[in-house]
């Protein structure tokens, strides 16, 4: 092959490419401006400001945080346990009452996708509030502690699970359903034999994960008063012992990394 | 034909009994870890009962009170400005990271174990402690908001960019390194096209996350909304705070309805 065939630059995109290109431009273009509107907007304290706070906090903050306190050790633990606790708790009323909704939300067995509409309804709804906001309602309600947290956990994971259980239960192959049906098997057996086996290892997954999402959030509840962690690192914050806080911080990172791994490796079993 | 019914075994067959065992075990432990939370924690499911009451007796007292309206735009607009620069920045720090995070990008294995320990921890605080933290110490606004969501943003982004890079086909990447480009021109031609939509669309779930964060990030002093409602909460001035929550449950619906729309567009 000659070599004036090879050339060194590579060939012109074609116009639609270039067009495409283009757009993309003004795209971040546009996104850079909505950027740089939004920081000369935005409420933004002087520079001065910022550096003495820096200045002010930064080193006993870290002072604060290369030594943990453990003489909190205990407390730490002892909240983090909570925590834990009603992250199960919040999960599991979450799921089980997620489990019949998702079956109205799912548009395959139940009659058609005409009824599942209500159901979905139901749980974009739910899943739009945010957690923390319930807390603060319930907090209201029935009174700080952890019985709060855990009415918020559970209802706001009622939306995720109810979500994702419907996903699962819309994937599942008919197969097995027409199979039990043509042995002269009724609904009843459909569901227990046929339905449930599918669904199961992927709930059981799911639930899992939430549990994992729902520990993180377990440890802010307390920020409004709903119980777990949350409330005695509010209270060091505020008065800046940052030696405690570090120490609190310290068992939320592991709990949360140790139980992210335990949940991970059960769940790649599962499914 | 249909099968002699008579002839066809009456019940079920009998699970293997391994599998029983291991079904069994897993309901019990998990029944021992429930009881133990409930009485641990105090809970009870007449709690349960009592609270779903209170809850919807609360509900009804919440009336939205239209004429608070106007006074919600402003923290509104600080919470989207928040959540916008959060995933803005966010994303800025994501971008370098998660190619170090990746097994097949990364430049040497110390660098990709520092990159993806220091992401695991960073991802394990939720983006409200870190507004808790921050909140202190940049001064009371919006700053710390814009902080603590970029931080938690470049962490998720990050640990789901660099599954994505990982998962990418290896093919266009050993091309480009047999015709002799290093590590940044195998991850710009032959990475970054494969990854771009998928990103993207991360991004986007990204945002639509912040602005469910930014929503309650003031309820700790980092700026937004939520600021306003808590001190409206305070006050008992439940037509004031039922006007927020409608607003901020709008808000939310119309960016996830956004967000869902353009990720359909996108994949």
């Amino acid at each position: 092959m000659p070599a004036a065939s090879t050339p060194h630059a590579p060939p012109a995109p074609p116009a639609a490419v270039r067009r495409a290109n283009l757009a993309r431009a003004g795209l971040v273009a546009l996104i850079l401006l909505l950027a740089v509107l939004t920081l000369v907007t935005l409420d933004l304290p002087p520079l001065e400001r910022i550096v003495r706070g820096l200045r002010n906090n930064a080193v006993p903050l870290l002072r604060g945080f290369i030594r943990p306190n453990w003489h909190v050790a205990p407390l730490a633990l002892s909240s983090m346990a909570e925590t834990f606790f009603m992250a199960v708790i919040g999960t599991t009323i979450g799921g089980v009452l997620a489990f019949p909704l998702s079956f109205l939300a799912a548009g395959n067995l139940l009659g058609g996708t005409r009824y599942a509409v209500p159901g979905k309804t139901i749980l974009v709804a739910i899943r739009t509030f945010p957690e923390i906001l319930l807390a603060i309602i319930f907090v209201a309600a029935t009174g700080p502690g952890p019985t709060a947290g855990i009415m918020a956990m559970g209802i706001h994971s009622i939306g995720f699970l109810g979500k994702i259980f419907a996903d699962v239960i819309e994937g599942i192959d008919p197969g097995p359903n027409e199979a039990i049906r043509a042995t002269g098997g009724g609904s009843l057996q459909v569901f227990l034999w046929s339905v449930v086996p599918q669904v199961l290892p992927e709930f059981a997954s799911n639930l899992l994960y939430r549990f994992e999402i729902n520990l993180r959030a377990a440890t802010v509840l307390g920020l409004v008063g709903a119980g777990g962690i949350g409330l005695p690192l509010i209270q060091r914050l505020q008065f800046r012992r940052w030696s405690e806080v570090s120490m609190l911080l310290l068992v939320i990172v592991a709990f949360v990394i140790v139980v992210d791994a335990i949940s991970g490796r059960i769940r790649r079993r599962l499914v | 034909m249909r099968p002699d019914p008579a002839a066809l075994p009456s019940t079920v067959p009998e699970r293997p009994r391994g599998q029983r065992m291991v079904a069994s075990s897993t309901l019990a432990v998990f029944l021992v870890l429930f009881f133990v939370s409930t009485w641990q924690t105090g809970f009870s499911l007449s709690d349960l009962w009592i609270g779903t009451g209170d809850f919807f007796r609360f509900f009804g007292r919440l009336v939205p009170d239209l004429s608070y309206l106007p006074e919600v735009w402003a923290p509104i607009l600080e919470t989207l400005q928040i959540a916008y620069l959060g995933t803005l920045f966010g994303t800025s720090l994501a971008l370098p990271l998660l190619f170090l995070a990746s097994a097949n990008t990364s430049t040497d294995r110390v660098t990709l174990a520092v990159a993806r320990t220091v992401l695991t921890v960073l991802r394990s605080i939720p983006d409200l402690l870190y507004a808790a933290l921050l909140a202190p110490i940049l001064a009371i606004g919006p700053l710390p908001g814009v902080v603590a969501l970029s931080l938690f943003s470049m962490a998720v982004l990050a640990k789901l960019g660099s599954e994505t890079v990982e998962a990418v086909d290896p093919g266009p990447m050993e091309a480009l390194r047999a015709s002799g480009a290093g590590r940044n021109r195998v991850i710009v031609y032959a990475v970054v096209p494969q990854v771009a939509a998928t990103m993207t669309s991360f991004v986007l779930y990204i945002f639509e996350i912040n602005v469910r964060a930014s929503v309650i990030i003031g309820l700790v002093g980092a700026g937004g909304i939520g600021e306003q409602l808590l001190a409206r909460l305070n006050f008992f001035a439940y037509g004031d705070v039922s006007m927020i929550i409608v607003v901020i449950f709008v808000l939310v619906l119309a960016i996830d309805a956004l967000s869902v729309w353009a990720r359909s567009r996108l994949i």
